[in-house]
């Protein structure tokens, strides 16, 4: 019993560590980007579609490094399948309404849909290669460029004198990499590894003392876990009127979770695929993508409140399933 | 009788708002003070970066009410003195304090959340309303 509040204790700090860890990192690293002048807009893009994901990402990758693929896998799957359908409709269910923006919408939503399908066909051809791997951070790479280029339209029709003047004299202040901000990155990095390996080793003893299968432990407890920035990102910015950032960092999180939460662990070794995760989880991941467009084009492009309900019946009856009737 | 007024406004209803305004004071030499207040307040564990944009965007919307608002008004009301107030804080409080150092004589705002919006996201009228220090204009949306 001392053993389970232990490691349960365990979890909660070490993900407190990691989520504040890859703040601080990507914080830093785009100051330094920014010294070193990289475009505002590359580093903003980057860091946003990057930054809620890294927890998942390190708990993926130090799980496949440790030994533990199986969380790896079910920490990505189930993270997306509760990015939209627990977090997005508990957003949608508090504030009321998500209103989406029609092109950003499209893009990321098609993105989503079409990673999850590769997946699927990757998974169908049996293990994950490195193969896999190098296509999957291929499509990462387009999709950023994707971000960059529309971020760069919208900036310049929003470009504004005094925005000129303020990027000017900020480019004037950065020029050397103060010391401090190189201690935070190494600092953030060090962080997030050892957040993340207390994290999965919490979650791997936790689930051969209760008996159950470290995939699950995955799907659930660290998916739910290591999506704790996007709830509070999205939740917040829904209850403040900024749909755009409340859709987009959900929808964004879960190409990074599967392109590169999947494809960079697949690059240094194989990731095999549970019969499981390609029969039910996947199809699930990908109903759950297709369930959500459906519920805003029929609540004419806004996610309204009875669709945040239906969203988080459907991860209940998911849950339900997977965790009773299918183990 | 209304010589100072505060306009209240989170960016939404401003038609219905703003027509109640100038019902109020048309004809009549007043000063209007339109008050926006960005929200800060984050969860925990929010990430700085983000709470930088939600503050960069939400004080970007506040200039853009605030500038569309006193546009109407001097448009309509030609003897109306503006003044636009941006502040950061919990908008309530903000809003309450605003008045009181102000000496407004009337606070005209909207209210329209259902209960289980006023459950769930609470509600920055009913707070006004409470500790107010003048008369308070409540615009009620259906």
């Amino acid at each position: 019993m001392l053993n389970i509040i232990l490691y349960i204790i365990g979890l909660v700090i070490s993900l407190i560590i990691v989520v504040k860890s890859a703040d601080v990192f990507v914080d830093n690293l785009v100051e330094i980007g920014s010294t070193l002048g990289i475009s505002e807009i590359i580093l903003g893009v980057t860091a946003s579609a990057i930054g809620t994901s890294l927890p998942e990402f390190g708990s993926a990758l130090i799980a496949s490094l440790s030994g533990s693929v199986d969380i790896g896998v079910g920490t990505v799957i189930g993270s997306n399948i509760w990015n939209i359908a627990g977090i997005l409709g508990i957003s949608a269910t508090v504030s009321g309404v998500i209103r989406t923006n029609k092109k950003g919408l499209t893009r990321d939503w098609l993105m989503t849909l079409i990673t999850g399908i590769i997946l699927l066909i990757f998974m169908f051809f049996g293990d994950i290669h490195w193969s896999a791997s190098i296509i999957m951070i291929a499509a990462y790479g387009y999709y950023l460029h994707l971000l960059i280029k529309s971020q760069r339209e919208q900036n310049q029709v929003n470009s504004s004198e005094e925005e000129k003047i303020d990027e000017s004299e900020n480019n004037q202040n950065k020029r050397n990499i103060d010391k401090k901000t190189i201690a935070l990155v190494v600092i953030g990095l060090i962080g997030l590894i050892i957040g993340c390996r207390i994290l999965v080793f919490s979650g791997v003893e936790l689930a051969r003392i209760a008996g159950i299968p470290a995939m699950i432990m995955g799907l659930f407890t660290l998916a739910i876990g290591t999506s704790i920035p996007e709830l509070v990102v999205t939740l917040s910015s829904a209850m403040k009127g900024l749909h755009d950032l409340s859709i987009g960092t959900v929808l964004g999180s879960n190409t990074f979770n599967i392109l590169i939460g999947i494809g960079i662990p697949a690059l240094v070794m194989t990731v095999p695929v549970e019969p499981l995760s390609l029969t039910f989880d996947a199809p699930v991941m990908l109903f759950i993508t297709i369930l959500l467009m459906v519920l805003i084009r029929a609540g004419k492009m806004k996610l309204n409140r009875i669709a945040g309900i239906i969203l988080v019946a459907s991860y209940i009856t998911y849950a339900v399933f997977r965790l009773f009737i299918l183990v | 009788m209304y010589e100072k007024i505060l306009v209240a406004t989170m960016g939404e209803y401003m038609d219905e708002i703003l027509e109640n305004t100038i019902d109020v004071v048309s004809g009549k030499e007043v000063e209007i003070i339109g008050i926006y207040v960005v929200d800060i307040s984050v969860p925990f564990l929010t990430p700085v970066r983000v709470k930088n944009m939600m503050h960069k965007e939400l004080t970007l919307r506040g200039r853009e009410i605030l500038n569309s608002m006193e546009e109407q008004l001097q448009e309509v009301c030609k003897g109306i003195k503006f003044k636009k107030v941006l502040l950061e804080g919990n908008p309530a409080e903000e809003i309450v304090k605003t008045a009181e150092n102000e000496n407004v004589d009337l606070i005209v705002m909207s209210t329209g959340k259902s209960r289980v919006d006023k459950h769930l996201l609470g509600s920055v009228s009913e707070k006004v309303v409470h500790s107010a220090p003048c008369s308070v204009l409540l615009v009620r949306i259906n």
